[in-house]
């Protein structure tokens, strides 16, 4: 969570009307903009962000730096194609607007895009880099649009003359299927200096990388962020005490191949299929829903179950494709209510039980109110058996309100 | 000459002296055009280890001779003399400029703006110059900016040692906390005043 301002230079040269990012270069570079406003405002609340035109009549400063997501966005509106980009006059107005920020703790970046040719000269712009480096400005820099001879080689003389440890990065984007926000989710610009980054950036890369439709873990950080970044430690937690446990999980592999317990060999083998029914990612975040929703029924769970490391061997070994069958699924819990020998890492080996969805139905079938034959909760079901993400995430809901109700 | 005392000067008195280190804000120490961000933090330390070049110094990026050093203070000090200690082979600062209690000064700023006190530094390896400065203006010193301009010829420019000798009030020199504006007097806020029949009239 650095704090730090950023002002974003724009490329609203003539270049910026070809279509071969969709819907325009252009537009493309606008999404790409609004995500980094958010991204950077997210991170840290006092964090400011400016925006500056580099072509259209002349350069052009839009916004100063400021923490104020809705009048950034609202200044993207009405922007003018047109004219033609000058590189090295923007770098320049942005390090001026950044020095005369408010906050003088703030770190200073400049993020260019760049999409037409650039016409200065080589030396020029490492001149200008090296005048950034002794200010400490960081500069990312997105090469996207038009690939020119010397272009990259340019920007890339450019970002080694600025770069001072790592905290400048460029980024080459080709045109492609792909939108240009979400190439840029993954990079370095997005996230922050390796640092992890912030609960939006996040959200936004496990969204591209996983094709969901939504937020990571259903909520959206802007409506809830409280909630939203419950969830994320829960499952950074959640992440520690996996590795943790599979660690233990690797001790107890080595005693079980002396054959310690037949139940948990087969428990093992009646979970791995529970677990297989959606990848990690997904159930975790189902496991951070329920969480939240159900802390009472896992409190009541983990005193009358336990179920051990072995959903974390399940995941360390290969799962196998299998459905999980109601009779074996029957067996399974039979076997985690009688007393396992086993380590509980309880509260995410709940989680991991929780998971799995049939497994929830038939605790929720046992709660007044809920009705399991109910159509969301078979659908829940059919959905899990076709290991499709996006819907099951949608249908974890469901039933999730339907137990609120 | 290490010091101007006439008596043979052990190291230990001197360092007394040069105590100032320990009331520098370290964490809040920043440096415009260094080579490895941090290592201004380096610089400062005790009087005896100001020849140690076993830890790292501060060092100017390549081809690149200016430093600016931004030093704060945890309480308002006063600076009585500083001394450099540079490095070897025309790396050495030739000229230092101290503005005080100015924050967020970058190359621009200091090349335009008047500094508080310029001095001709030498090569000063042994650590034993000292240069005083004008101490009615170095009073109340909350932050310090040094910059050097040039060195002796080197690529870079390196310092190894920055030594500030004074005393340090425990005064601070807080920002104004919270500013009150009125738009129309209101009695009520200002009842000592009119009790003690300051003058005001009584307003119904």
């Amino acid at each position: 969570m650095v704090l730090e301002a950023t002002m974003i230079c724009i490329d609203n040269s003539e270049w910026m009307r070809n279509g071969d990012y969709s819907p325009s270069r252009f537009q493309a570079q606008s999404d790409a903009v609004n995500l980094i406003c958010g991204a950077k405002t997210q991170s840290n609340p006092e964090n400011t962000v400016g925006v500056l035109t580099m072509a259209g009549k002349g350069l052009r400063v839009l916004v100063t730096p400021t923490s104020d997501l809705g009048k950034i966005l609202a200044c993207m509106h009405g922007l003018e194609i047109g004219g033609d980009m000058n590189l090295a006059a923007g770098i320049q107005v942005a390090q001026l607007a950044l020095k005369h920020r408010q906050n003088k703790k703030q770190q200073q970046r400049i993020i260019v895009f760049s999409g037409s040719p650039i016409k200065h000269e080589k030396k020029l712009l490492e001149m200008i880099g090296r005048k950034l480096k002794k200010n400490s400005v960081a500069l990312d820099i997105v090469n996207f649009g038009e690939e020119d001879d010397g272009k990259t080689e340019k920007l890339e003389a450019l970002l080694t003359a600025v770069n001072n440890n790592d905290t400048s990065h460029i980024v080459h984007v080709p045109a492609g299927p792909s939108a240009l926000s979400d190439v840029l989710i993954s990079t370095p610009i997005f996230t922050g200096d390796g640092e992890g980054g912030s609960g939006f950036a996040a959200a936004a890369a496990a969204a591209a990388a996983g094709g969901l439709s939504g937020f990571e873990f259903g909520v959206d950080p802007n409506l809830d962020p409280e909630l939203a970044l419950a969830l994320r430690v829960s499952m950074e937690e959640e992440r520690a005490r996996q590795e943790a446990a599979a660690k233990k999980a690797a001790d107890e592999a080595a005693k079980q191949e002396k054959g310690e317990g037949q139940p948990s060999g087969s428990q093992d083998a009646a979970m791995t299929e529970n677990v297989n029914t959606a990848t990690s990612e997904a159930d975790n975040k189902a496991n951070d829903l329920m969480d939240d929703e159900n802390a009472l029924l896992q409190q009541a769970l983990a005193m009358s179950m336990d179920d051990p490391a072995s959903s974390h061997e399940a995941r360390d070994t290969d799962m196998s494709d299998s459905v999980a069958d109601d009779p074996e699924l029957a067996l399974a819990l039979q076997l985690s209510v009688q007393d396992s020998t086993k380590d509980v890492s309880s509260q995410s080996d709940m989680s991991k039980l929780l998971a799995d969805q049939s497994f929830v139905s038939s605790i929720l079938s046992s709660l007044p109110g809920v009705d399991p034959n109910d159509q969301s909760v078979k659908d829940l079901l059919a959905s899990m058996q076709s290991q499709s993400e996006p819907q099951q995430k949608d249908e974890e809901k469901e039933p999730k309100e339907e137990e609120k109700k | 000459m290490a010091c101007l005392h006439d008596h043979s000067c052990e190291d230990h008195d001197c360092s007394a002296d040069w105590s100032l280190y320990k009331h520098i804000d370290i964490s809040k120490v920043t440096a415009l055009n260094e080579a490895v961000p941090g290592s201004v933090k380096s610089v400062f330390k005790a009087w005896e280890q100001r020849l140690s070049s076993s830890e790292e110094h501060l060092e100017s990026n390549e081809g690149d001779p200016e430093l600016l050093v931004f030093i704060p203070f945890t309480s308002d000090v006063k600076i009585k003399s500083i001394s450099i200690v540079g490095g070897a082979g025309g790396t050495s600062p030739s000229k230092m400029r101290a503005f005080i209690n100015r924050d967020g000064i970058d190359f621009s700023d200091a090349q335009s703006m008047q500094a508080i006190q310029e001095w001709d530094l030498a090569e000063n390896l042994q650590g034993v110059l000292e240069y005083q400065t004008r101490y009615s203006k170095f009073q109340s010193v909350a932050s310090i900016t040094l910059h050097f301009p040039e060195n002796f010829g080197g690529d870079t420019t390196q310092i190894q040692y920055i030594g500030l000798k004074g005393e340090a009030t425990q005064l601070r020199r807080d920002v104004v906390a919270t500013i009150v504006y009125e738009l129309m007097p209101n009695p009520s806020d200002h009842k000592a005043q009119a009790e003690g029949g300051g003058g005001l009239s009584h307003v119904e």
